[in-house]
């Protein structure tokens, strides 16, 4: 089965990001493609590439950029959600004079476009967090 | 083409995230699905008229509930129910919305192939 996931809520205080990556974790163990994990409202404070939790805790950041890494799933941070609380892309730091290494590896910026994509491509859409 | 199914059950002011819910349904629309975008619970508030979040330094939402027409998005349903219980009457809102009774919103609910609250 073909499923997107979307994740609405910030890393660390809501349990919406652990729920999630464990989730994919086991569709794609049970052989189900993941298409696109789209980071939207809070949840765009997942792709931080700055967080940096005491060593004996996970590290969500850069479990998701894994994913990517190991996985190939596509990680697509929501671009409105992110200007808005301060994630820049590169080129548009650049542009505004802004932090241009904000974004964690494997994420990529882009628009709602690609969350409607996704969800109308998927069997299953799947939102993780309020 | 696909229907989605919006579920609106808080104020349209106050956070961010109405705001940045509504626009996933116009981006729905605009990708040419069929939508159903519903207000119930305490979102019936978002409907409205007279809302001044710039008493509060915020920006006025509003505007959007009355482009949804412009993205072609004619279901727009309030749960009747919630009507009642809050004291509000249809006339008071800002865009016509639909009443519909919580029997036929599960109904349409099941029938939807993705439904999307915040």
């Amino acid at each position: 089965m073909k499923i997107s996931i979307q994740i609405n809520a910030s890393p660390y205080q809501h349990q919406a990001a652990d729920t999630a990556w464990h989730f994919i974790q086991a569709a794609i163990a049970r052989g189900h493609e993941v298409y696109r994990v789209f980071f939207y409202h809070d949840g765009i404070y997942n792709a931080a590439r700055d967080a940096r939790p005491p060593g004996d805790e996970r590290d969500i950041v850069s479990r998701w950029s894994s994913l990517h890494s190991d996985k190939g799933v596509d990680l697509v941070v929501c671009v409105s959600s992110a200007q808005r609380r301060g994630l820049l892309e590169t080129s548009v730091a650049k542009k505004v004079g802004g932090y241009e290494n904000a974004l964690a590896d494997g994420f990529r910026i882009a628009g709602l476009g690609l969350l409607m994509e996704a969800v109308i491509d998927s069997d299953r859409h799947i939102i993780f967090g309020e | 083409m696909k229907t989605l199914f919006f579920i609106v059950d808080k104020p349209l002011h106050g956070d961010v995230k109405a705001q940045e819910f509504l626009d996933t349904v116009l981006m729905a629309a605009a990708f040419d699905q069929r939508v159903i975008l519903l207000f119930e619970g305490k979102g019936v508030f978002a409907l409205l008229e007279n809302q001044q979040p710039e008493l509060m330094g915020l920006k006025n939402v509003s505007p959007i509930l009355s482009a949804l027409t412009i993205y072609d998005i004619n279901d727009v349903w309030v749960e009747e129910e919630a009507l009642k219980s809050l004291g509000i009457e249809k006339n008071q809102f800002v865009i016509p919305a639909k009443a519909v009774a919580r029997d036929e919103i599960k109904r349409h609910m099941s029938l939807a192939d993705h439904v999307f609250s915040f």
